[in-house]
């Protein structure tokens, strides 16, 4: 006989109810540079939580994600300067299918690779996305980057049209569009997609001899990281109306969600968004005092791998625990 | 018919020795506006860079925009003193009386960390939070572009005095609340290659920085020059990323081709990293630049390295100051330099020269404007700067009412040594060479005209 699952309670709908109605009033209580910095720092957790898929899930270290972040920014820019007319959600799945395509692109060179090859081979991949934008200057306009693009509207058909220019109407995209990926992938997680990428991540050998397609596996893998970093850099081309070779190529881009992973803690979904958040309110708090940014992001770093390996995700597990078993005994 | 043919003669004669006096001030009489005067200057004996004294209370912000971090910090702290000393001044002349009310100059830092990102992250923070009323800058074109989009978004007026680029003001980039009070990529290069068509070097090498402003004044170097003298030659023409340490495989490959003058418009610090290197590696041909000024890297170049130096700009002081008020400012600088500490005691802020000399002349124009508006609304300002014409310490100064671009008199001058004192008692310098005697290019022969599609904008 199977136990009937019980009825969810109210009280599981307090705290998804209460990060809605503190997501809905942001912008309107904090104002304009508040707004901006959340955005930032959700464009970032979904580039995270892109690259988490590879460290966490797949188990390896990419030094070269920017490639496909700054490829979906870049698609996204060049298709709004070049071709008049695109709705907002193309424009943002063109970035999301530059991701992807990149993804496809170099799973074959990726999947001869492991360990530190396999991280040298993104480094040098993203370097190469990084050069080759700074060079072909009638493509990419060089350092100077893509900039003064129009943005599209939000067009309702019927209803309304609402502008993007606005922070607080931005701010709504990004939030529904990037919380949308975060969905996706913590769904992908549990699937039994998912569960193969675990098994490849603890034993790649068990699983090919399980019979799944060991190549065309990561391949995939890597096409939806691409895809979903690719979404991310899509909604920063857009927020910016400017992509630079450096905001997008740049090997501080691949380094900064390495920083989160780690910050926030490795092997698990919640970590590049914890991580994410630390890392942007340590910037916006340091950026006040000092030009140093980048010490405090060093120090932060040395911290959590000398003291507390599993980040803040880990160390609030290790806290609940601890309190949980005080409450038992 | 003899008297009437004497009045004549007696007309043209005096309408030539009007235009003979006229003519080497830029032209026929402008009516000016407005002036900086230094002997209004107030006492500056208490003025440390290291200790500015920000006011409280009700005050006028200036949004201070500079490269404060990473490779290029450099830029972030070399204008600091600049804006601190023309704020000071007027701080303690009780301030600008702005809206029936007397207020004081605050400065804020907003860090473009010289990338563009980042430069729209802080212009939106002094914007929005700190609420600036003014916003001063920057190093980079690149930069510029994005904080004048800010700029125009929130509606705070942009000085631009540091940023050449044509493109920042032509029809598709300008916008009301910027204005660029230095001279331009076209201006800039007209002088230069007015110049240097009177000069016997027909063969150049082109090493610029890669993004907008250093292809932009590379493409303005070759139009005009060539147009003076088409007989030139561009043996090479290379662009090399910003911040680039080692300049060396550019260098090799403009010795092959055997140049007689190197012209490169980069500035710090690939300038000043690029200059040395061409020295070390024993390139001993003319530079002609524009931001190869500062002062230590000037020592360290020595007298032969920098003896052939040709450096254009539209303020040259150097060991001849041209006229008492420049005297007057280099002195009460260059006294007060003396009891300045780390970092601002360095030989690069002993005179308020070139690039530090004019942005203090642009800052003084800006706080003037802002005087003369009443009022910190960015559309009474906009009224006041748009045509308006101001006596600097250097010449004439005119903002074009159409496209905001400053136009006036550039500057050229081959590096001499040795140097005379700038008042008894002060040399100009020791161990390396500086402006010798300084060409005036009138504005005549080095003034673009407005965009098309500007022409007849603010009418």
């Amino acid at each position: 006989m199977i136990a009937k699952k019980s009825a969810p309670s109210w009280k599981q709908w307090v705290f998804p109810c209460l990060v809605g109605v503190i997501l809905l009033a942001y912008p309107w209580v904090l104002g304009t540079v508040y707004t901006n910095i959340f955005i930032y720092f959700a464009i970032f957790s979904v580039f995270a939580a892109s690259l988490n898929m590879l460290v966490s899930y797949l188990g390896v270290l990419s030094f070269g994600h920017a490639l496909f972040y700054g490829g979906g920014a870049y698609a996204t820019a060049l298709f709004l300067d070049h071709i008049e007319g695109l709705g907002l959600f193309t424009v943002i799945l063109i970035g999301g299918a530059a991701g992807a395509a990149l993804g496809l692109i170099v799973s074959p060179l990726l999947n001869r690779v492991k360990a530190t090859a396999f991280a040298l081979l993104t480094l040098a991949l993203g370097q190469l996305a990084y050069m080759a934008c700074l060079k072909l200057r009638f493509i990419t306009y060089g350092e100077d980057g893509v900039g003064g693009f129009p943005i599209p509207d939000l067009t309702l058909p019927g209803i309304a049209s609402i502008n993007m220019m606005t922070a607080e109407n931005f701010y709504y995209l990004a939030v529904v569009v990037l919380s949308l990926c975060l969905l996706l992938m913590w769904f992908l997680t549990k699937t039994p997609f998912g569960s193969i990428m675990i098994g490849i991540r603890d034993n790649p050998d068990r699983v090919d001899f399980l019979g799944f397609n060991l190549p065309m596996t990561k391949a995939i893998v890597f096409v939806i990281s691409g895809f979903f970093a690719g979404i991310a850099g899509a909604v920063y081309a857009l927020f910016q109306n400017l992509v630079t070779p450096d905001g997008a190529f740049h090997i501080m881009t691949s380094f900064t969600p390495i920083m989160m992973l780690f910050v926030g803690g490795i092997g698990t979904f919640a970590g590049p968004i914890v991580g994410s958040g630390v890392m942007t309110i340590i910037e916006e708090l340091a950026t006040r005092y000092t030009t140093q940014i980048a010490l405090f992001n060093g120090i932060l770093l040395v911290l959590v791998v000398m003291y507390f390996r599993t980040g803040f995700v880990g160390l609030y597990l290790l806290i609940r625990e601890k309190l949980f078993q005080k409450e038992s005994s | 018919m003899a008297e009437k043919k004497l009045f004549f003669n007696l007309c043209l004669t005096l309408s030539l020795m009007a235009a003979l006096v006229l003519l080497p001030h830029g032209g026929f009489a402008q009516e000016v506006n407005s002036s900086f005067n230094p002997s209004e200057m107030s006492d500056m004996s208490d003025f440390d860079p290291n200790n500015f004294q920000q006011p409280e209370g009700d005050t006028i912000k200036l949004g201070y925009m500079q490269i404060m971090s990473g490779a290029a910090a450099s830029n972030g702290e070399l204008f600091w003193p600049i804006v601190t000393w023309a704020a000071h001044d007027i701080n303690k002349r009780g301030g600008i009386l702005v809206d029936g009310k007397k207020k004081k100059i605050e400065i804020v830092t907003g860090d473009t960390q010289g990338k563009p990102e980042a430069a729209k992250k802080e212009t939106e923070r002094l914007c929005l939070e700190e609420k600036v009323d003014v916003l001063w800058g920057t190093s980079g074109s690149h930069l510029a572009k994005v904080i004048a989009d800010v700029a125009k978004k929130y509606k705070v007026p942009f000085m631009n005095c540091l940023a050449l680029s044509d493109e920042l003001m032509d029809e598709k980039n300008f916008n009301r609340y910027t204005f660029r009070t230095l001279s331009n990529t076209t201006q800039w290069n007209m002088a230069m290659a007015y110049y240097f068509s009177k000069r016997p070097e027909t063969r150049f090498s082109i090493l610029c920085q890669d993004y907008m402003y250093g292809h932009s004044m590379a493409g303005a170097f070759k139009k005009h020059l060539k147009k003076l003298k088409p007989e030139v030659e561009f043996v090479s023409e290379d662009y090399h990323q910003l911040w680039l340490k080692d300049f060396a495989p550019y260098l090799t490959k403009i010795m092959a081709t055997n140049p007689e003058v190197l012209y490169t418009a980069d500035w710090l610090p690939d300038g000043d990293n690029l200059a040395k290197q061409v020295r070390n590696m024993g390139l001993e041909l003319p530079i002609a630049n524009i931001y190869i000024t500062l002062r230590e890297t000037l020592k360290a170049l020595g007298v032969d390295g920098t003896e052939n130096l040709i450096n254009g700009y539209c303020f040259m002081s150097g060991d001849t100051p041209q006229t008492e008020a420049q005297a007057k400012l280099m002195k009460a600088w260059h006294e007060q330099w003396k009891t300045w500490k780390a970092p601002y005691d360095s030989d690069t802020y002993a005179w308020p020269e070139v690039v530090l000399g004019s942005t203090l002349n642009d800052t003084y124009w800006l706080f003037d404007v802002i005087k003369r508006a009443g009022s910190t609304d960015p559309e009474k300002i906009i009224e006041v700067w748009e045509g308006d014409v101001f006596q600097s310490i250097q010449g004439i100064r005119t903002m074009r009412a159409d496209d905001h671009q400053a136009v006036y008199d550039m500057y050229i001058s081959d590096y001499t040594y040795p140097t005379k004192e700038v008042y008894p008692g002060a040399l100009y310098s020791e161990g390396f060479a500086g402006p010798g005697e300084i060409i005036t290019v009138p504005q005549k022969y080095c003034t673009p005209p407005v965009p098309e599609g500007l022409k007849g904008r603010a009418e």
